[in-house]
Formats: structure tokens, C-alpha cells, sequence
């Protein structure tokens, strides 16, 4: 699934341009020493909003990164983000809400 | 990636020759003694949660350890004179992301840095597979930076954990 077609379910609040990646799997994290070590093209499901995050993510180039329970970049993340071509999503709920939503959605 | 290790990177200074130097802590909780080595006093500066790793091919398994590699740091592309911001200049504008492997001896006193086949393996690691195409990850070394005061990149540790809530 791409990005654009998670979008497109209506779950999510969007802070930038998506994009159109390919979802090949999802990773959830909140510490950037953890995430470098992921593969390419994962969607990733954080609380983390700071800037090393981005760092990280655009290093280990995911699809898209997904806030959980509400969670708003500055405007600086976004900004970095933006130039990374790295799409940021906003979720209400928690995470593990998060995660039984995605595998309803058909996100594996 | 191989032999992960989760611990702390701590930055320590030397207020008489102000030097800077870090190491990697595995301890719970990371040390923060003053202490003396020959001429210098070094001070607890600060630390932030990280992680080590080596690097093994997945086609002949030859590893390559990275033990020298402290943190990586995305640099922010402050200074046109410095040697990392070089590094991304050239083709592929606006496309190029470069990252600094940061070594122990910050200052370089010790003239040692990253060696030249971890630096070729960062750079094979995190190319591998990217959606992007035009998208390049260069990694380079820390000795290439103007100046270890004025630079600014964002260091690729966990700090603010505990700014979550």
C-alpha cells in the first residue's frame, strides 16, 4: 500500500505533503537509537516529534512517520521533513490503537 | 547491521586545554566523575541514550567493525567552507543528505579518526534500497568539519526522552 492510499482512508491528519512511498512494513519506535537500525520503507509510529527523529528517519529513509495520541510537530520538524520528502501523520489515538487500525486497513 | 549495542554517549571537556573527547558507556547509568589523564582534567559535559553497531555484509558476512563511531550527525549545512558541507555539494541539489560519523577524539588531538572502510561501509549500509532514486547518503568523517564549536548538525542520540509528555 502507498502512503497516498493511507491518507485517502480518512484516519489520519495530514502536516505535510505525504508523498507517495511504498508502505513494506511498519516500525514502531521512539528512540532514534533504535530506528537507524531499521530497513528502508517502513512506516514509522512514534511519540517522538523532535528534530533527531527526522534525522534518523530520512537516514533510514521510511515511507512516512505517524504521530501517535495527538502529538503535533514545531514547525521547524515539519520544515525539515519537508525537505527530506518524508510525509508526517498525525494520529489521535494511542499506539497500539494505531496498530490494530493499520492491519485493519491492510497495512502488513 | 550487527552487535548492537544500546548504552550512552558521554561527551567529557578538559577545561585546561579545552579539548573535547566522548566514549560509549554500557553502564546503567553513565559516569560522570572528574578525573585526571597526564595533562588533562576531564569534565562530565553531558549524555545522551545511543546506540553502537558494526556492519556485516549480507552476501560474504565480512564484517566490518565500527568501533571507532561514536553517533552519526546530520549535518545542517552552515558553513560553505567547511569540508562536510562540501561533501554535499555537487550533483543531485537539495537531494544529497550528508552525515558526519562523530569519533571519540572530537578535537583530533590525537590526529585518528573513523577509518576509511567503516566510512565505505556507512555509505554502502544506507544507500541500500531507497524509494527515492535521486535520494544519496553521504557519510563522512568527523575530521572533515571546519569547527567542532560553530557546527551545527543534529546528532543522531536519544535526548528529550523524558520531554515526551
Amino acid at each position: 500500500m502507498k502512503v497516498s492510499e493511507l491518507v485517502e482512508k480518512g484516519v489520519f491528519k495530514s502536516f505535510n505533503d505525504p508523498g507517495d512511498k511504498e508502505i513494506q512494513g511498519v516500525y514502531i519506535s521512539d528512540m532514534v537509537s533504535d530506528i537507524i537500525g531499521i530497513g528502508p520503507g517502513n512506516l514509522l509510529v512514534t511519540l517522538q516529534t523532535h528534530k533527531n527523529l527526522i534525522a534518523a528517519a530520512n537516514l533510514v529513509d521510511v515511507a512516512a512517520i505517524v504521530f501517535t495520541r495527538g502529538k503535533t510537530p514545531t514547525e521547524d520538524v515539519v520544515a525539515l521533513a519537508n525537505k527530506a520528502g518524508i510525509g508526517l501523520l498525525g494520529f489521535e489515538g494511542d499506539t497500539w490503537t494505531l496498530a490494530k487500525k493499520l492491519y485493519e486497513l491492510g497495512v502488513r | 547491521m550487527t552487535n548492537i549495542r544500546n548504552g550512552y554517549l558521554v561527551v567529557e571537556g578538559c577545561f585546561h586545554c579545552r579539548q573535547r573527547t566522548s566514549f560509549f558507556s554500557q553502564e546503567p547509568v553513565p559516569p560522570q566523575d572528574d578525573y585526571r589523564e597526564g595533562d588533562h582534567f576531564w569534565s562530565y559535559l553531558g549524555s545522551s541514550q545511543a546506540s553502537k553497531f558494526d556492519l556485516r555484509c549480507e552476501e560474504c558476512s565480512k564484517e566490518v567493525p565500527l568501533k571507532d563511531v561514536m553517533a552519526l550527525m546530520l549535518c545542517m549545512r552552515c558553513d560553505p567552507e567547511c569540508g562536510v558541507y562540501k561533501a554535499g555539494s555537487g550533483g543531485r541539489e537539495g537531494k544529497t543528505w550528508v552525515y558526519v560519523a562523530l569519533c571519540a577524539d572530537t578535537s583530533h588531538a590525537s590526529k585518528g579518526c573513523i577509518t576509511e572502510p567503516g566510512i565505505r561501509a556507512l555509505n554502502e549500509y544506507f544507500n541500500r534500497g531507497t524509494q527515492d532514486q535521486p535520494k544519496k547518503i553521504v557519510v563522512v568523517s568527523c575530521e572533515s568539519r571546519k569547527n567542532v564549536d560553530t557546527c551545527e548538525g543534529v546528532v543522531l542520540a536519544d535526548v528529550g526522552l523524558t520531554e515526551i509528555y
